[in-house]
């Protein structure tokens, strides 16, 4: 049978509908209720919508192909007819489809990922999918100023969840216990050198190794590190874990080169000339600013005092002490000096609230002693012998200027002058500039007005094989955003070096994600009023008395019971019907913006069901549960559907089976599964097949996997189970995961003694040894194998093959009678 | 659901009021251990109305004659009605729904084998099949219901102290050669031990070591006391696991090993289906693949087992047996195949016996099938019948299950079902305490009232560690094959 669609002509089969003979013939044609088998949902999602002439508009899911048909998809008329039933459906959806914690985060982090592996208690699973983005999260769940806690929507139950804490611990856990090695690619036999160790080095260097390159990293120092290695205190972050976790990227198989500093021992070209393929700047931003105070020049640089406290170079300990600034290194430097024995003085010019340091670390220096001299800047400094002179004025704020600027102005009359054994300068730091001078590559280098190098966003600077990160590129910034743009430059070299095209990227904005409110006056306080209220935890901390004259890190790790009391917390926000959600993926194809979306929550979540959830705020009104359920699990009314004064009554029935069908025909988050707590998207997650490890039936499964964890499992077409799964198949494949698993071999030499634990070896010999006694002794007729009904083919008949060829009988038999 | 919503005729023969039975058109609870009559009962009637397939008997049946004579004279319908409890207007139309189907199915599951006459009960169905020519075409046979994931594969694969891989008889001499080429080591003279009779011989001092791979014994067979003596009187017992089962208890040495989800390999399901099983992830701590435990052992025993896969294994089992010898990891990467599959461009067999049946002859066998009763009689003293089994949210020793949060709390606890009659007589309450006591051993558990078990019988699972239901099951063994007859136990229930 012959048809014409957009003018061009298709064949198909008496029979089908509109719908298949289409989508046969490759047209593409959206659908959002469509569930081939089931019956008519009440309203019709009109998706599939298409134009016949001389019929105008029909819903090819239920039209019959016809002989010499005129078809068109996609006309304006469809499209519009599709544009309003979904503006209806966003209208009455309420949601996160992202949690808001992971989109302030630099690094991109899946934050409501790894919390919810924590609190699996499947750490080496957290750990991995954090290195999918940073591999120095020891570090970072140090020193990260969070820029992800104060998103947190637990904040308007009670009190953030504690991010960077359940960071810290999973990455200490794995220093400690060891953590299975990321897989490396397959050697490309391309070579790129790293200047610079610092926390961009080492991400790009990362990166870069498991995509299969040969990497090795230049820097200045003896040691890698960079900034947390030579100015971070220790009190914050200790350099055994920095060496611990440097020392696991390092063993991934790149090279360091100590004490090779780029413009002194190389230059670009030399790097070239000795084979490498593209290179990779990172040397930070380490050069002091000054203030243009005059005299300032005979004061010590703090980042300097910093480096020599971390070199172990001894300092003479000056009694009293003022450092001026109000950033990270002047804090640091302030915490350093009180630690041994000085009294210090913190100068700064403007408010405690416009001090870039975070809040939290400058109350810590106060407690452990800093006076804060706020509103004042020096005019003056003058040295006589031991004596620092500082002529002083407490400040005020000028009117804003044309850039809406306040200037800082002495308020006059106000001088003083103040006397210092030692005056530390720490108003910052800006990156090197002068690397044109390096060579014939460097002095080609394009650089910005303030001569800092210009790059492109993902850090390509002008000349080909050649990029920038981190604080060199960006001047002083955290930790974490050096890991953004190592990681990005690290994509693209690896395009660079293996001759791929830039990916192309999905023009997917931020539009088409639901929210449930960005700023905290949108937020439907009614409905976290449902969520009770759990005490955040707060890790062991050193007393302010016992930090004096150490630098032991102030604040412990969480304990495990911490981290999972704290990961338990996590409100879940981000949708975890994100990867099946077909809903979104109309949104986008038609071009419909999710930020009509409500802001009022219109039903509460519901969790009695002890496999599924059920969030009726984001059901579109598909009845493709109650349709695919075969118990009568499900009853389902909407009045109103699709207007804004739609209501949804939606409940679980007794004959309800929990074989979970529903959840996975749901094309949105509305109906969840409560095993699947990570949130993911469709192409991050493998999908292997499988069988059910359960009933003789063997029903095929899907499995989504990743991180080493099994996110879910789903059916598969096909036989014996055509898309069907029972509760055990669906829902009962978490046990792999129990913590009572058997780990390691037990062994005790008789019924007397208890069980220890002991190597392979030992106990596979002991094993044997035994064996062979009794086959020596008795006869191998006295010795029997039973086989499992819950193990391969191949382990079976290893079994038997050990029975018959081996031990030498024919007893052997298996569970097929009970 | 989908064939019974097209119109599909479902009976069910359960004692107890199932899942399933609820949507039959036809339920007949019979007596527990009244399955050969039943069988017989429905063959007297497809016999005395002369509504079995002439043409297909003596095209492909043998024994006719001697089986259709001893149905006649011994299997009259007042006896099948008087032992089975079955009015005989509801055999008689049971008999008329099956033979005059165009297409009819049997299944069956461990309520048929786990008897006395399990065997019987087995064979007995299978003449049905016969004498209707329900066999060989798409829509028909009789099959079991397997319980567990790979125990079909645990068959196929020569786990059975009588047969070798692929049902290959120990007996042929060829077979002996074949084997004996491909291991380089003759196989044993001697038969084997069944795994009931590994117990007898144990307790008597004969049999000193068992090597237990992924199977809780010690909770899930039969008449348990007698399990847990026999295994605490071995000199060593070593167990593989991936949980702590009840017989590491009596075990000298503990293995941890992978599950399915972390190795790979084939099952084989009811259908005789071989399927690819993946590797998803990898074991937790030092947990091996069973194979390499054991090939390990061996290599220490001086017989190497130089095995780098599982395809490894596959590629020497698809030698050994004939029925494998055309299935590859290549073809299962694209479907599944049912065996037999003798050569690599064979489609696989998903319907057996459409010309031929597996003997000699090619003919099939009507057996006679005999009735014996339970061992286990109930009296005053022990008036009740219990039954064990499974339910929908447990799976066999509940290891894996309760291990799943959901799961454990769709199902927390072990009940007893009594009917409400007895209930009411015994005083006794939903969700009651009470002792269940049998000739073996007795155990407390909570009791539900419900109409699913009549009246005189009581239903348990084996899905939890207490209480250990098997420690009341009877010491009856199958005749032929020693399944425990796990379905029929005389039991008393004492208030707590």
């Amino acid at each position: 049978m012959k048809l014409w669609v957009n003018e061009q002509e298709i064949t198909a089969t008496p029979g089908q509908t509109l719908l298949e003979a289409l989508r046969a013939a490759g047209f593409e044609i959206p659908t959002l209720c469509h569930l081939p088998g089931a019956e008519e949902p009440p309203v019709p999602c009109g998706m599939c919508m298409v134009e016949v002439e001389g019929r105008g508009l029909v819903r090819s899911c239920v039209t019959p192909v016809e002989e010499g048909l005129k078809v068109f998809t996609d006309t304006e008329a469809v499209k519009e007819v599709r544009r309003k039933r979904l503006q209806g459906m966003v209208a009455n959806h309420y949601g996160d489809c992202k949690a808001p914690c992971s989109i302030p985060c630099p690094g991109g982090l899946n934050i409501q990922g790894y919390i919810a592996f924590i609190n699996r208690g499947e750490y080496a699973s957290a750990l991995s999918l954090i290195k999918e983005k940073l591999p120095l999260p020891a570090t970072v769940g140090r020193i990260c100023p969070r820029f992800c806690e104060p998103r947190c929507r637990r904040a308007i139950v009670d009190t953030p969840v504690a991010i960077n804490h359940l960071k810290r611990f999973v990455a200490d856990w794995g220093l400690e216990h060891g953590e299975p090695k990321p897989e490396i690619a397959p050697p490309t036999g391309k070579k790129v050198a790293i200047v610079g160790g610092g926390p961009a080095g080492l991400t790009a260097a990362y990166y870069l190794r498991l995509k299969g390159h040969e990497v090795t990293i230049f820097d200045a120092q003896d040691e890698p590190g960079g900034m947390p290695r030579w100015a971070i205190p220790d009190f914050k972050l200790s350099k055994e874990v920095l060496r611990k976790e440097v020392q696991g990227i390092l063993n991934l198989g790149i090279s360091f080169r100590p004490r090779k500093a780029w413009g002194r021992d190389f230059s670009l070209k030399d790097l070239f000339d000795e084979g490498f393929d593209a290179v990779f700047l990172a040397i930070g931003a380490s050069k002091c600013r000054d203030h243009e105070v005059p005299g300032e020049e005979k004061t010590t640089s703090g980042l300097g005092l910093l480096f020599r406290l971390k070199k172990g170079e001894p300092l003479e300990t000056p009694r009293k002490v003022l450092v001026m600034g109000g950033g990270y290194t002047a804090i640091d430097v302030a915490r350093s000096l009180v630690r041994l024995g000085a009294e210090v003085t913190l100068l700064y010019p403007r408010s405690r609230m416009e001090m870039p340091a975070p809040q939290r670390e400058i109350a810590e220096a106060e407690k452990e002693g800093v006076k804060l001299f706020l509103m004042a800047m020096p005019l003056k400094i003058s040295q006589e012998k031991d004596l620092y002179r500082v002529l002083v004025a407490r400040t005020r704020l000028s009117e804003p200027d044309k850039t809406k600027a306040r200037k800082v102005v002495p308020v006059e009359g106000t001088e003083q002058e103040l006397t210092f054994d030692l005056v530390v300068r720490a108003w910052g730091e800006e990156p090197f500039t002068d690397f044109s001078g390096f060579g014939e590559i460097e002095a080609q280098l394009a650089t910005n007005p303030k001569g800092m190098l210009k790059v492109s966003p993902s850090g390509a600077t002008n000349i080909p094989g050649v990029w920038a990160g981190g604080d060199f590129v960006s001047g002083p910034k955290t930790v974490i955003q050096a890991v953004a743009s190592a990681r990005r430059a690290a994509e693209d070299i690896h395009r660079y070096l293996l001759g791929e095209q830039k990916a192309k990227k999905g023009a997917v904005s931020v539009k088409f994600d639901f929210n449930r409110g960005r700023r905290m006056e949108e937020m439907d306080v009614d409905f976290y009023a449902d969520f009770p209220t759990l005490p955040r935890e707060r890790p062991a901390e050193l007393p302010p008395e016992a930090r004096k004259d150490n630098f032991s890190e102030v604040l412990a790790t969480f304990t495990e019971e911490q981290a999972r009391k704290e990961a338990e917390r996590c409100l879940k926000c981000g949708c975890l019907g994100f990867h099946k959600c077909t809903f979104r993926d109309l949104l986008i194809r038609e071009n419909v913006a999710a930020t009509k979306g409500r802001k009022r929550a219109k039903y509460k979540v519901e969790t009695d069901h002890l496999f599924i959830e059920v969030d009726s705020n984001k059901c579109v009104g598909c009845y493709r549960c109650v349709r695919v359920c075969n118990y009568g699990g499900i009853e389902l009314t909407i009045f109103d559907q699709g207007s804004p004064e739609e209501e949804i009554h939606f409940t679980f029935t007794e004959d309800c089976v929990s074989c979970g069908a529903c959840v996975d025909v749901c094309p949105t988050g509305a109906l969840t599964r409560k095993d699947s707590t990570i949130p993911f998207t469709r192409s991050e997650a493998k999908e292997l097949r499988t069988v059910c490890p359960y009933c003789g039936t063997g029903c095929n499964l899907i499995a989504r996997v990743k991180n080493g964890s099994i996110l879910e499992m789903t059916a598969a077409e096909g036989p014996p189970n055509y898309g069907d799964l029972c509760v055990k198949g669906r829902f009962g494949y978490t046990f792999y995961r129990h913590p009572e698993r058997l780990k390691k071999p037990l062994l005790r030499k008789s019924r007397e003694e208890a069980f220890r634990e002991v190597p392979w070896e030992e106990a596979l010999d002991f094993v044997a040894e035994r064996l062979r006694e009794i086959k020596e002794k008795y006869g191998p007729e006295t010795i029997g194998v039973l086989c499992s009904a819950r193990t391969t083919n191949e382990d079976t008949y290893v079994a038997q093959k050990f029975a018959r060829a081996v031990i030498g009988s024919h007893n052997v038999d298996n569970p097929a009678r009970v | 659901m989908r064939a019974l919503r097209k119109g599909l005729k479902l009976v069910v023969v359960d004692p107890r009021k199932t899942e399933l039975a609820e949507k039959a058109v036809l339920w007949l609870p019979l007596k527990p251990g009244t399955n050969v009559p039943l069988a017989n009962g429905i063959a007297y009637v497809i016999l005395k109305e002369g509504l079995y397939r002439k043409d297909f008997i003596e095209a492909r049946t043998e024994n006719f004659e001697a089986y259709a004579n001893y149905i006649l004279s011994e299997w009259p319908l007042e006896r099948a009605e008087r032992m089975t409890g079955i009015r005989r207007e509801h055999i008689e139309h049971l008999a008329h729904l099956y033979a005059r189907a165009e297409k009819a199915l049997i299944f069956w599951g461990l309520g048929v084998t786990e008897h006395r006459s399990g065997s019987q009960g087995a064979m007995a169905m299978a003449n049905l099949a016969l004498l209707c020519g329900h066999v060989g075409r798409p829509g028909t046979g009789a099959m079991p219901l397997r319980g567990q994931n790979n125990v079909q594969g645990a068959c196929d694969m020569g786990a059975l102290p009588y047969t070798l891989p692929g049902y290959q008889k120990m007996a042929d001499p060829l077979v002996r050669k074949k084997f004996q080429d491909i291991w380089g080591v003759p196989l044993p003279e001697k038969p084997g031990l069944t795994e009931t009779m590994m117990y007898k011989e144990a307790l008597e001092g004969r049999f000193k070591a068992l090597y237990v791979v992924g199977y809780d014994v010690a909770m899930t067979h039969g008449n348990l006391n007698r399990v847990h003596e026999a295994l605490s009187r071995l000199d060593l017992l070593v167990v593989q696991d991936i949980f702590w089962p009840k017989v590491a208890d009596f075990a000298h040495v503990v293995l941890p090993s992978a599950c399915l989800f972390e190795k790979d390999g084939t099952t084989d399901n009811g259908e005789r289906r071989v399927q690819r099983i993946r590797k998803l992830i990898d074991p937790p701590g030092e947990a091996w693949p069973d194979w390499k435990i054991i090939a390990e052992v061996s290599k220490r025993l001086g017989y190497e087992m130089p095995y780098q896969s599982a395809r490894d294994i596959f590629e020497e089992m698809r030698r050994i047996m004939p029925s494998f010898s055309g299935i590859t990891y290549e073809r299962l990467e694209e479907r599944s195949l049912c065996w037999p599959v003798p050569d690599e461009d064979h489609p696989g067999t998903e319907l057996m016996f459409q010309e031929r049946f597996s003997r000699d002859s090619g003919k099939a066998f009507f057996a006679i099938p005999k009735h014996w009763g339970p061992e286990d009689k109930t009296d005053t003293d022990y008036p009740f019948v219990l039954i064990t089994g499974r339910r929908l949210q447990h799976y066999n020793c509940g290891s894996m299950t309760r291990r799943v949060e959901g799961l454990l709390e769709l199902l927390p606890e072990e009940l007893v079902e009594i009917n409400p009659k007895d209930a009411r007589k015994l005083r006794i309450r939903e969700r009651d305490p009470i002792k269940i006591v049998t000739h073996r051993g007795e155990v407390t558990a909570r009791a539900h009232i419900t109409t699913r078990v009549r009246p005189g019988i009581i239903f348990m699972d084996f899905h939890f560690e207490d209480p250990l239901t098997n420690i009341l099951t009877s010491p009856g063994i199958d005749t032929e094959v020693h399944t425990p007859e796990y379905k029929v136990a005389a039991a008393k229930i004492v208030k707590l």
